[in-house]
């Protein structure tokens, strides 16, 4: 990658230079070259399994690179162990944070580091610890327990902890996944800071639409190689999609193409109290066939709830749910299905599927099976299936769980909206395509618009704000357990739904 | 681990070839009997000399084989009711007890019932109280795990020693309808003739070991085949798609524990109407209940397998015994010592099956600049 400075690669604060790393059956990174600028955010892009993930744990010396090195100002470093990256100012922050739940802000702070005392002075910490957070703009209470913060919160504590043991160079490995609009806009106003006070930022992301605004530079990846290398204002999302997957891909919005028609699912004023706590308050919607109603809101804020009365895994503790106009309450899952619901659980490989089991086994759960299990029209089925959706899989025998998460997903998927029974008709979804590719994402969307003209009523419950304003016909955004904000597919005021997510409407 | 220049690495397989499936145990079962020979040899004997001698007296003479699978017979029951329990990851610990108990209601049903039922009755209704009484006594465990989640592997252990007692306090703590009243030497009174099988001619096996090959045998199918089979790998795999497929988990918990109790209690029963016809203490001095947790296991919860597993331990139990008595007599320690490692080395084995053994150099990394 040529710089815009002159000079040679002592310019930069840290580098890759042909790094490969292998696992078994998998080349990870195959001779990866990759640059950082001081005072530069660039972001890491790729689907998964692309090698970013990889790549970023190279630099942060948490895997040793098969071959290549790892150059920092310019110098060779053999990195041993995060540790040691530590001290060479490189800090990451992982996607599933690694704090101590029962440890204060600053106690998870400190920890790790050498140079502390024999006995600890909390005031003495707990001053440090917010100047820290105070020069980099993050609004944070040293004193607070780490297990009562939210996930924006607790992505905070672990900024501030690698600022606090010295890093120059941090890695965010998919900072966004947890966060609400707003918390992702101030997320990037603290890399901003950083930035100015000269360190350096690398985001690595599966998600096209947020990096553009951010990056200075945006560095595509693809099978462990990197494809492509883009300026800021040279990146439009359609190029780097199609740097990511190597084909032209449509994620355009989908509405509905017909007249909704009947009315097919129904709540009204539901709700769910636990433990004395309101998990559902007075929610009420209608889902007709011909339509997507998409539900958005920050993960949990009743959506599993919502989802598990719908589908009859739960009771409601008022209120009423029907399909096709018969009333559901509390009947069991069996029951729901019978008066014609099928129901795909954000859990894909766990709750929806049985991991080890083949795909042929996983079609035959939700069938009626008598006293001998058919698996040979299963079998047929299965085939039927992995040809017409594209499965990548060894044969339909194969264990769910060995395959990527957009072909398990295809066939739960496959399984739901096609052989549920034929007088299935209303389809609840929660989060689709969390964690796919942009491939396998736009591969469920054509599905789930198909199904929808084929005239099933569908639910759409997902964290993926953007999933929703791409499908659904129809958006309640969901805060506390109650419908804050309600907006047709088209006419849609993005802020304003944001804004409802994090509660401030 | 890094040698020298040499980097040694276990890297998990992405696929078992066929082969090692057979390789893995033919290998475990050799490297047994090699460290068995260092025990012989240390001891003044000769391993070779020694070995041909077990094989021969476990499995390799009429006399030794019959043995052998009269033992097996109620090996395979237990070794199915483990199998059958941990393939639902419930761990039933308890059929040694079960197991007592089913020399228990098998007795008694052998002692009131049978006396009123033709013969061709007789027997079968003896192995169908022995099985209630096995199912019986996981009842507490099973409700207990079922409805509050209690674990089942230190209620079912317990229970072992509960029915441990029993039996003692029945054949030596009183003179209730168990005891022989013949005789004021402390044994089990026979249970009626008509409820009793005779073995096959001069042999020590039982009719009995027929039944015990078709239960696997038909256990086998109908767990591969049948909706029951269906479901409860299901919750074997995953409790949470279970649950969202509106299976219920209490009934597929109590029916696993109740049925794994049966089997269990079944090994009592083939005991009670075979070789023993009483309740006798005999029993409580082999293990067969816990030899059956490790027979399943070796056979890596196989039903079918259970079969060969269960010969193999029952003739290296024959044979060692047999070793007593020779010319250069060897302890039966010897066998004990051949069974533990055979195990060790089937579940060591498991990590060569599951992994691969990685030997490399370790490469300077080039530096480009």
């Amino acid at each position: 990658m040529g710089s815009h400075r002159s000079g040679g690669a002592t310019l930069f604060a840290l580098s890759a230079r042909q790094v490969t790393k292998r696992f078994p059956g998998v080349l990870a990174n195959d001779r990866v070259d990759f640059d950082l600028l001081p005072g530069e955010v660039h972001t890491l892009l790729g689907e998964n399994g692309a090698g970013k993930s990889t790549l970023a744990s190279v630099l942060c010396g948490l895997y040793k690179p098969d071959e290549g090195a790892v150059l920092r100002n310019g110098t060779q470093v053999r990195l041993t162990s995060p540790r040691h990256g530590l001290q060479n100012g490189i800090a990451m922050v992982h996607q599933h944070f690694r704090l101590v739940d029962r440890f204060s802000v600053a106690e998870n702070v400190v920890l790790g580091h050498r140079k502390l005392p024999f006995l600890l002075r909390a005031n003495d910490l707990e001053d440090q610890v917010g100047q820290v957070a105070e020069r980099f703009g993050l609004p944070l209470d040293p004193r607070a327990v780490v297990g009562e913060l939210s996930a924006g919160q607790r992505q905070r504590v672990e900024i501030v902890k690698a600022l606090y043991h010295g890093a120059e160079i941090l890695l965010l490995d998919e900072p966004t996944a947890l966060l609400a609009p707003p918390e992702v806009e101030k997320l990037f106003e603290t890399v901003r800071a950083m930035t100015q006070a000269g360190k350096s930022v690398v985001f690595v992301s599966h998600k096209l639409g947020e990096v553009v605004d951010i990056s200075d530079r945006v560095t595509v990846m693809r099978d462990g190689r990197v494809t492509g290398s883009v300026a800021r204002g040279e990146a439009d999302t359609r190029k780097l999609a199609e740097l990511m997957v190597g084909r032209d891909i449509d994620l355009s919005p989908r509405r509905s193409r017909g007249e909704a028609r009947e009315t097919l699912l129904s709540l009204s004023n539901v709700g769910l109290t636990k433990d004395g706590v309101d998990r559902i308050s007075q929610v009420s919607f209608a889902v007709r066939a011909g339509e997507i109603v998409g539900v958005a809101g920050v993960s949990g804020n009743g959506q599993r709830e919502l989802a598990e009365i719908v589908a009859g895994l739960i009771a409601p503790t008022s209120g009423e749910v029907s399909i096709n106009g018969e009333r559901v309450n509390g009947v069991g899952t069996r029951n729901v299905r019978k008066a014609g619901l099928a129901y795909v659980p954000e859990d894909r490989l766990g709750t929806g599927l049985a991991p080890s089991l083949s795909i042929v086994d996983n079609l035959v759960l939700t069938r009626d099976r008598g006293f001998l299990v058919d698996r040979k029209s299963a079998h047929l089925e299965a085939e039927a299936f992995i040809k017409q959706l594209e499965i990548k899989t060894p044969s339909a025998l194969t264990a769910t769980r060995k395959l990527s998460g957009g072909n398990s997903q295809k066939v739960l998927l496959a399984r739901e909206i096609f052989t549920a029974g034929s007088n299935s008709r209303v389809l609840v979804v929660c989060s689709p395509t969390r964690g796919l590719d942009v491939g396998a994402v736009e591969a469920v969307h054509k599905l789930l618009d198909e199904a929808r003209n084929a005239g099933k009523a569908i639910l759409l419950i997902s964290e993926d704000l953007d999933e929703v304003l791409t499908l659904a016909d129809k958006i309640l955004v969901l805060y506390r357990g109650s419908v804050v904000h309600e907006a047709t597919g088209d006419q849609v005021d993005v802020e304003a739904v944001g804004l409802a997510m994090a509660g401030l409407s | 681990m890094i040698i020298g220049n040499l980097r040694i690495e276990l890297e998990p397989r992405l696929s078992t070839p066929k082969w090692l499936y057979a390789a893995v145990p033919v290998l475990s079962l050799l490297f047994a009997f090699v460290v068995g020979g260092v025990f012989l040899a240390l001891t003044g004997h000769s391993p070779i000399g020694t070995f041909s001698l077990l094989i021969e007296r476990g499995y390799a003479s009429t006399k030794g084989i019959t043995n052998t699978l009269g033992s097996a017979t109620p090996l395979i029951c237990t070794g199915l009711a483990a199998a059958f329990a941990f393939r639902m990851n419930l761990f039933n610990i308890g059929e040694e007890g079960q197991m007592y108990l089913g020399m228990i209601g098998s007795a008694w049903a052998g002692i009131v019932l049978a006396g009123h039922l033709p013969s061709f009755a007789a027997v079968p209704m003896v192995l169908l109280f022995g099985a209630l009484s096995g199912a019986l006594w996981v009842l507490l465990p099973a409700v207990l795990r079922a409805k509050l989640g209690t674990s089942e592997i230190v209620s079912s252990l317990l229970l072992n020693y509960v029915a441990l007692n029993l039996v003692n306090y029945f054949i030596f703590g009183s003179r209730g309808m168990f005891r022989d009243p013949t005789t004021s030497f402390p044994q089990g009174r026979l249970i009626e003739e008509s409820a009793r099988l005779g073995s096959f001619g001069t042999t020590r096996t039982y009719p009995t070991v027929l039944i015990a090959v078709a239960l696997a045998i038909g256990l086998y199918w109908f767990m591969k085949r049948s909706n029951y089979g269906y479901e409860t790998s299901v919750f074997a795999d995953s409790p949470n798609t279970a649950r969202y497929a509106g299976m219920s988990s209490t009934k597929l918990t109590l029916s696993v524990l109740l049925f794994s109790g049966a089997l269990a209690g079944l090994a009592g029963s083939m005991y009670v109407v075979g070789p023993a016809g009483k309740v006798d203490p005999g029993l409580l001095q082999i293990g067969l209940g816990y030899a059956g947790i490790v027979v399943a296991a070796l056979a890596r919860y196989n039903f079918v397998a259970v079969i060969l597993t269960a010969i193999l331990f029952a003739g290296l139990r024959e044979g060692g015994a047999s070793l007593q008595i020779s010319s250069n007599p060897v302890p039966i320690s010897i066998a004990v010592v051949l069974q533990g490692s055979v195990l060790l080395f089937a579940l060591g084995g498991e990590v060569f099956r599951r992994n691969r053994l990685r030997i490399r150099r370790i490469q300077q990394v080039g530096v480009v600049s």
